[in-house]
């Protein structure tokens, strides 16, 4: 096809041949190196000529469009193949779906970006947003065609870097306070609103194997994400760790710990693990998120009910992190195939199928409509509806340099939950190991 | 040790020593097992989750291995297939190279071996980078060659270091009397080095099998579509970015590992027979 | 050494022959050539596998290298930028570190047991093969559910190894994976686990490879079982020993899928190796040339080694 799309993996299809055969062997068979290389070469043409006969080239099909997400598993990848199959109908191309496991995708995408085979829907994250924007692999979604109707001022912001709109959500998820409303009820205990609340209840529901309450302290994603509802609401912030507003955050989570109500193997827990600990009646109550109702309502013997997070002092706000996939248009540098792209992500998004999909997943539809029409069907879920409206990206402030503070906060945090340094110091370091970089 | 079966020891006494052996091959494969069974165990109790699992299923529940069974029954498929090509195309390439590392004086010999030995070090991720650009070039993606090709390279280098080490002891002699009957250099390989070496050349393609069937990076890397999907992948159908159906994941697991043992127990009669071995037997 | 010990059925013939060998020179050139032909493909092979990999990772390591460059394929030179930031972080030498220990821990117990273990298997028994089989079956799980396993069985408060220890009144919530100061040695443990049985194997064949009349002849002379390991079985398994080790050591001083699986390099960066490293600077803050030096550091630390191998092999030659 045209000249662009060979380019860069034909030269190095050259350089393959090319190259030595390997770093230190080179040297010393320089000379019998051509007899070599006539072999290397028939063997590497044998290849070639097999695999022309064993498949076709890897090019774009102008009719196929696709879509590429971490919808592995089988209901997701089902909801998503449903409204995908309702937009080629609606839209008279054919989609296809691609799913690969959550934590690969950022770099097969990077991977096809490189071979000029990117998809032409592109969900990420939305915390991986800023990086491909920043390098340049993401059509703005106006510029697309994708429209902005009916979409909030904050979730624009949520799929938005550095001012222009990249990523459009279908639902938006945050974090609430589950708990379990049987163990409750026996122990006579209110539902915490504040920190103060939240400890001693937990205190007062540890008992034999079971917690008070769990969370993710995990050294990756999850337990970051888990503590910024601590971190936020205390007036803590990403762009300055060491103060002594994230302390106290901390030191919060270490109360829970030195308690007793919350168990040491938090730091190993992801947000799976900890529903699972939650679900197996180990714990009273967790911090989590809507995802997880899907799962939670398999077991019909268990009564649970949704809170929003607590806040450090009676009357405060409490600010949880937004989470969720968003839709982009994978820059692909072909301007009819974004606009059909936008068109896509246009019905992907629709009220109707907003609706569905966040029907089917449990989360909050980010169109306003469709908002409205889930907060009525499911009164029960409004606490994550009202956590969902003040929530706060993750992104917003420090854009592309999100996973380097992030790797340095759940190690400082990680440190002061075993013991390995105290809150302040341990929360310094990452400071100073965040902003080294730059 | 192996003197047992040489002391001109009793009938009877040998007999209750390799019965005593037996108990206590029985009790390290336990061990060993243990966290297999745990996993099967998990994989027989769905409902209990992961947490909250019996040390012995008391209900038998097989709803997670039929689901497992129909989900995964071409992902298993594919998995043997591509293994299997792999473990070929290793063989092919690297039993006439260890072959000549281990017996030919050839200058730089030893430069080779040693880049062998580097090519260990060359991170997967790294490699399944750079695979996938040359693999869309050559229209290799989405290809049951290309993966088996991409497969074949995991156990490459290991086939090559493991058949030399075993060849070199092969004594020189017995070589040249081949050719000087008159064999080609061709022929001595097929019909004197290769016998000789069967042993190491059914080690080094069992653990070809083993680290084609565990590969996930590759079929990851190289398919766009789900036209190759082994099972390490397929296992993802229960795995989403937010859920885990442990229960499945566990039952799939389970199921996968079942051709393969049959497998290894086929191959490990072979293993057993060494050159030595097989004589005094 | 080994030309006393070759096996001794095919030593008369090739007596006989050593002198019929004269021809030999005139062919030396097409001789060298058929020669290369064996290894060529192979090394064709790993050139287009590895080599061009390896060489890419080097030069990235001197580049930018970054999300962009996948899109408009510039990645410029920055020197040794990438270097000073990785030397400079404080994680790299406790990276470093543990990966020294995580990788001299699980080479000592999966080589120990992996030999006792072939060694044991030696005997005659009902169900050898079976079981010796059998014992390859943890290969066949994928790290990511073996990693899941692995991480409820030791879960400090479910685990079902804490509770099988506190059957025997010990172990009380032994903090296996969640406490800085086990974490790295409960990694180690698994992983020995999954390295037994590859060592196993290929020990137990070099254990097959040595002529039993060796073990009949040290029989005769009384040696005990103890002087008969240390003379006879370990100097004839040392070509072996030494290729499990090398092997062994390549893919331990590289591990990431186990440790990801378990810790994730937690708690507290307490399992943090340059393999999880190289992870996490190159896939998830996407700084590939950060990336490509400790891998650079990981194919160094390997290059020495490998040069050891190559001595102790000429030393075999002789």
């Amino acid at each position: 096809m045209s000249p662009r799309y060979r380019h860069p993996s034909a030269r190095k299809g050259t350089t393959i041949v090319t190259a030595p055969p390997s770093g230190a062997a080179g040297r010393s068979r320089r000379r019998s190196i051509s007899r070599t290389t006539a072999v290397s070469l028939s063997v590497v043409g044998a290849l070639v000529a097999g695999s022309v006969l064993a498949g076709c080239s890897q090019q774009r099909d102008p009719d196929v469009y696709t879509v590429l997400n971490s919808s592995t598993d089988e209901s997701f990848h089902r909801w998503d193949a449903k409204t995908l199959a309702t937009c080629s109908e609606q839209l008279g191309i054919q989609i296809e779906q691609q799913s690969v496991p959550a934590a690969q995708l950022k770099t097969k995408a990077l991977r096809m970006a490189s071979s000029k085979s990117l998809p032409d829907v592109l969900q990420l994250d939305a915390s991986e947003v800023p990086q491909f924007a920043e390098a340049g692999g993401l059509t703005p979604l106006r510029e697309a065609g994708v429209s902005d109707e009916n979409v909030s001022r904050s979730t624009i912001d949520f799929g938005s870097y550095k001012g222009e709109w990249y990523g459009a959500a279908r639902s938006v998820n945050t974090l609430a306070l589950f708990y379990n409303k049987d163990i409750l009820d026996q122990a006579g205990i209110e539902v915490p609103t504040t920190w103060d609340e939240m400890r001693e209840a937990a205190k007062a529901l540890t008992e034999g194997k079971r917690y008070g309450i769990a969370l993710s302290a995990g050294g990756a994603e999850d337990g970051v994400f888990q503590f910024t509802p601590f971190m936020w609401s205390n007036g803590g912030d990403e762009t300055d760790l060491g103060s002594k507003n994230v302390a106290e955050a901390l030191d919060y989570w270490k109360s829970l710990l030195s308690d007793g109500s919350l168990s040491k193997s938090t730091v190993n827990w992801t947000q799976a693990d900890v529903n699972d600990q939650f679900m197996a009646g180990n714990a009273a109550m967790m911090i989590n998120g809507p995802w997880q109702l899907e799962t939670l309502n398999t077991d019909k013997d268990l009564h649970y009910g949704i809170a929003t997070i607590p806040v450090p002092k009676a009357g405060e706000d409490s600010v949880a992190p937004m989470g969720g996939a968003v839709l982009t248009v994978a820059n692909t540098g072909e301007s009819e195939r974004e606009k059909t792209a936008a068109k896509i992500i246009n019905c992907m998004t629709s009220e109707k199928e907003e609706l569905t999909y966040a029907i089917n997943s449990g989360m909050v539809p980010a169109n306003e409509n469709a908002a409205k029409a889930w907060r009525a069907k499911f009164p029960e879920l409004s606490a994550i509806a009202d956590q969902v409206e003040t929530a706060r990206s993750r992104t917003a402030k420090v854009g592309d340099r999100w996973p380097t503070i992030s790797l340095a906060l759940q190690s400082a945090f990680q440190q002061a939950l075993t013991g390995k340094a105290g809150s302040e110091a341990a929360l310094d370091a990452a400071q100073r190991r965040a902003t080294s970089g730059e | 040790m192996a003197t047992s079966s040489m002391l001109p020891a009793g009938k009877s006494r040998k007999q209750r020593r390799s019965w005593g052996s037996l108990a206590a091959g029985i009790v390290i494969l336990l061990i060993m097992m243990f966290p297999l069974y745990w996993m099967l165990n998990t994989a027989l109790q769905p409902k209990a989750g992961l947490v909250e699992v019996g040390w012995v299923p008391t209900h038998f529940d097989f709803s997670g291995f039929t689901k497992a069974f129909s989900d995964q029954g071409t992902n298993l498929l594919t998995s043997l297939l591509v293994a299997a090509g792999a473990v070929v195309i290793c063989l092919v390439i690297a039993a006439p190279c260890a072959y000549g590392l281990a017996q030919f004086r050839l200058p730089g010999a030893k430069s080779i071996v040693f880049g062998t030995l580097i090519t260990q070090m060359v991170p997967g991720i790294v490699v399944a980078n750079a695979l996938y650009s040359a693999y869309v070039s050559m229209g290799l993606v989405n290809s049951y060659f290309g993966l088996m090709l991409a497969d074949a390279s995991l156990g490459i280098p290991f086939a090559i270091i493991l058949m030399r080490a075993f060849m070199v002891s092969i004594p020189r002699e017995v070589i040249e009397a081949a050719e000087v009957d008159g064999a080609g250099r061709i022929r001595t390989f097929v019909q004197v080095v290769l016998p000789m070496s069967r042993n190491s050349l059914i080690t080094a393609g069992l653990f070809a099998f083993l680290f084609a069937w565990s590969d996930f990076m590759f079929a990851l890397t190289l398919n766009t579509t789900d036209a190759v999907k082994p099972v390490t992948l397929g296992i993802y159908q229960y795995i989403g970015a937010h859920v885990g159906d442990w229960g499945s994941v566990m039952a799939a697991s389970v199921l996968s590992a079942i051709p393969a043992a049959i497998l290894l127990v086929l191959a490990q009669k072979y293993i057993a027979a060494g050159i030595t071995g097989g004589s005094v037997k | 050494m080994s030309t006393t010990t070759s096996p001794a059925a095919s030593v008369p013939t090739a007596r006989t022959s050593v002198s019929a060998t004269q021809p030999a020179a005139r062919r030396t050139r097409g001789n060298k050539l058929a020669q290369w032909g064996f290894i060529a493909p192979a090394v064709a092979f790993m050139a287009l596998f590895f080599g061009y990999p390896l060489v890419r990772n080097v030069v990235m390591s001197f580049q930018s290298y970054t999300p962009k460059t996948f899109f408009t394929g510039e990645a410029p030179f920055n020197g040794l930028d990438n270097w000073r930031t990785v030397f400079g972080d404080d994680l790299f030498g406790s990276a470093l570190g543990h990966t020294l220990i995580f990788t001299v821990g699980s080479l000592a117990g999966q080589f120990g047991i992996g030999l006792a273990l072939a060694v044991f298997f030696r005997r005659r028994f009902p169900l050898n093969g079976v079981l010796r089989s059998l014992i390859l079956l943890p290969w066949l799980v994928p790290m990511v559910v073996s990693g899941v396993v692995w991480r409820r069985i030791l879960d400090q408060d479910t685990g079902v190894l804490n509770s099988f220890l506190g059957l025997f009144g010990v172990g009380d919530a032994t903090p296996w994976i969640s406490s800085p100061s086990l974490a790295l040695f409960s990694v180690i443990m698994v992983n020995i686990w999954i390295g037994i049985p590859f060592n196993m194997v290929i020990l137990y064949g070099g254990l097959q490879e040595i002529p039993k009349e060796l073990y009949e002849a040290a029989a005769l002379d009384g040696a005990s079982a103890w002087r008969t390991f240390r003379s006879i079985t370990l100097p004839m398994l040392r070509p072996v020993i030494t290729v499990v080790l090398v092997l062994g050591f390549m893919s331990t001083v590289k591990i990431l899928d186990l440790i990801l699986a378990l810790t994730d390099g937690g708690p507290a960066d307490s399992t943090q190796t340059l393999g999880t490293l190289t992870y996490q600077n190159s896939f998830v803050q996407l700084d590939f040339g950060a990336g490509a030096v400790v891998g650079n550091v990981l194919i160094l630390i390997s290059a020495v080694f490998a040069v050891f191998y190559l001595r102790a092999n000429r030393s075999e030659g002789k």
